[in-house]
């Protein structure tokens, strides 16, 4: 093989102990420029620690400080940095707050960095025991429609975060972890479900993630679907699978997952919430994408292989599937749609009264 | 031997979590919320401050208002949680706080003020209130 040729310069020498470093410019070596070393948009900034050590929102000091309603910048600019003429503009779509933000967003960045777990080492596996045939296939295929949950928000955030305005970083941030959660999520319930004798099931139809992935019509519209329908489903599986778990694999996994997917409902309930506040229209729009998101939320829970697969692991099997685990099932829904009505009381779009009756069904359990 | 509710019971579980970290599960025990518990008529105001549980004391009804969440249960189904707990040496399955939330028509957690946000941390620090109340097996319990 030819021998590359060698380009570049030699690595000068390091400066001798003692010597004036000024003095050793190296021939051939370009002379550094200093231009750029009085250039801050604010200087001598000294943020202490707090209580809870040195947060990303104790940085907000000065201009630090001062978050836009509109970051015109199309560039990768950090907020606060002088601006570079002549860079080009990128595809940072969203660039208004109302889009995007949640004053939420700087602390459950940080609670996510303090709330890392390791499924390889801390979900004790040596739990797990063989179980009977038909609980382990629906164990399994919930696993697998759950990670199919999770990749769908994977793909949706790491689609929109593309085109956020990096004037507001900390929702960036926060949806970073968001998506190493649900990257995390998957892992865990791969591991669960190849570990115990069984294996993955059968992929679902994906209606409601087809719907979230093929909302384009802003973050907001994606939030609403991922979270305020889908994500409070979730919610409600999860804790069901934790009160149904059965060794302490199982259970160190959901209570994991509960306190990683209530920090993504903390994100999305508050930036919708704040979306509704800060634009006018709002709320209508976002009734509108409820309606359409109710009938495809409805049609799934009607069909998907969960429904069935979640009452056999209630009921301890077919048989217990088919009585306290289907009763035990229609409860969870039931408790969804209750909580889905309260949380969209909180937000500012009641849907009480036009609840659609693919859904109002399940407010008899 | 300390009474369950009583302020010396919730501070000598309080000892007993912020002097063990192995106890910490979630978040490394990381928590900081304000919550009160109703027991009996009374409540008990306490301070998760990072990794330890501060103050612990009986709340006003100022207080009460503000704290984030309230956690409010019969005393007969209380009584049931600690016992077995005490027995177990941690909540078996079916007395942990979020099965017993499940159990109960309208939950065991309310926020006073009506806030999602602050109602929600319940589920975020879920596990440290439950380490919390798993720290009470290794207090000797009267009821």
């Amino acid at each position: 093989m030819a021998k590359p040729p060698r380009g570049g310069m030699a690595v000068p020498a390091a400066v001798s102990e003692g010597a004036d470093a000024a003095a050793q410019s190296v021939e051939g070596v370009p002379e550094p420029t200093y231009e750029w070393m009085g250039l801050s948009a604010e200087w001598g900034v000294r943020v202490k620690p707090g209580e809870h050590g040195l947060r990303i929102g104790d940085l907000n000091v000065g201009i630090y400080g001062e978050v836009p309603e509109v970051w015109d910048d199309q560039t990768r600019r950090p907020r606060g940095a002088l601006p570079r003429p002549g860079v080009p503009p990128l595809a940072y779509n969203l660039r208004a707050k109302h889009q995007l933000w949640a004053d939420s967003a700087a602390n459950l960045y940080e609670e996510a960095i303090q709330r890392r777990w390791i499924p390889a080492t801390e979900v004790p596996w040596e739990s797990l025991q063989p179980l009977p045939d038909d609980v382990e296939r629906a164990m399994c295929q919930v696993c697998t429609e759950l990670m199919q949950y999770a990749n769908t928000e994977i793909e949706i955030i790491t689609y929109w975060q593309d085109q956020m305005s990096y004037g507001y970083y900390e929702v960036k941030q926060f949806l970073a972890t968001a998506t190493f959660d649900c990257a995390r999520m998957i892992e865990a319930l791969r591991k669960r479900a190849l570990a115990n004798g069984g294996g993955l099931g059968v992929e679902g139809r994906g209606l409601v993630n087809r719907m979230i992935l093929e909302s384009r019509g802003g973050w907001t519209e994606s939030a609403v679907y991922l979270y305020l329908i889908r994500g409070t489903f979730t919610m409600h599986v999860l804790r069901g699978l934790l009160n149904a778990a059965h060794n302490d694999a199982e259970r160190t996994i959901f209570a994991h997952a509960i306190e990683d997917q209530a920090r993504h409902l903390t994100y999305g309930y508050d930036h919708i919430k704040y979306a509704i506040a800060h634009r006018a229209g709002e709320a209508d729009i976002i009734q509108t994408l409820l309606s359409l998101g109710e009938v495809m939320m409805g049609a799934e829970l009607e069909e998907s292989t969960i429904k069935p697969a979640l009452a056999i692991v209630f009921g301890g099997g077919i048989a217990g599937g088919r009585t306290i685990g289907m009763e035990t099932y229609l409860h969870l829904v039931g408790d969804f749609v209750r909580n889905y009505l309260a949380v969209c009381e909180w937000i500012g779009v009641p849907r009480a009264e036009m609840l659609h009756p693919l859904l109002k069904k399940y407010l008899e359990y | 031997m300390a009474q369950f509710p009583s302020l010396d019971w919730f501070r000598e579980v309080r000892d007993v979590y912020n002097s063990d970290s192995t106890l910490h599960k979630g978040g490394g025990g990381a928590c900081h919320t304000t919550a009160a518990f109703r027991v009996d008529g009374k409540e008990y105001l306490i301070q998760f401050e990072g990794t330890k549980i501060g103050d612990i004391r009986n709340a006003t009804a100022a207080e009460l208002q503000d704290v984030d969440f309230v956690i409010d249960m019969p005393f007969g189904l209380w009584k049931e949680m600690i016992s077995n707990v005490q027995k177990n040496g941690k909540a078996e399955r079916r007395y942990t706080l979020n099965s017993i939330d499940l159990s109960q028509a309208d939950g065991i957690a309310h926020s006073p003020s009506d806030d999602q946000y602050r109602q929600d941390l319940f589920y975020r620090y879920n596990q440290n209130f439950q380490d919390y109340f798993d720290a009470s097996a290794r207090v000797e319990t009267t009821f």
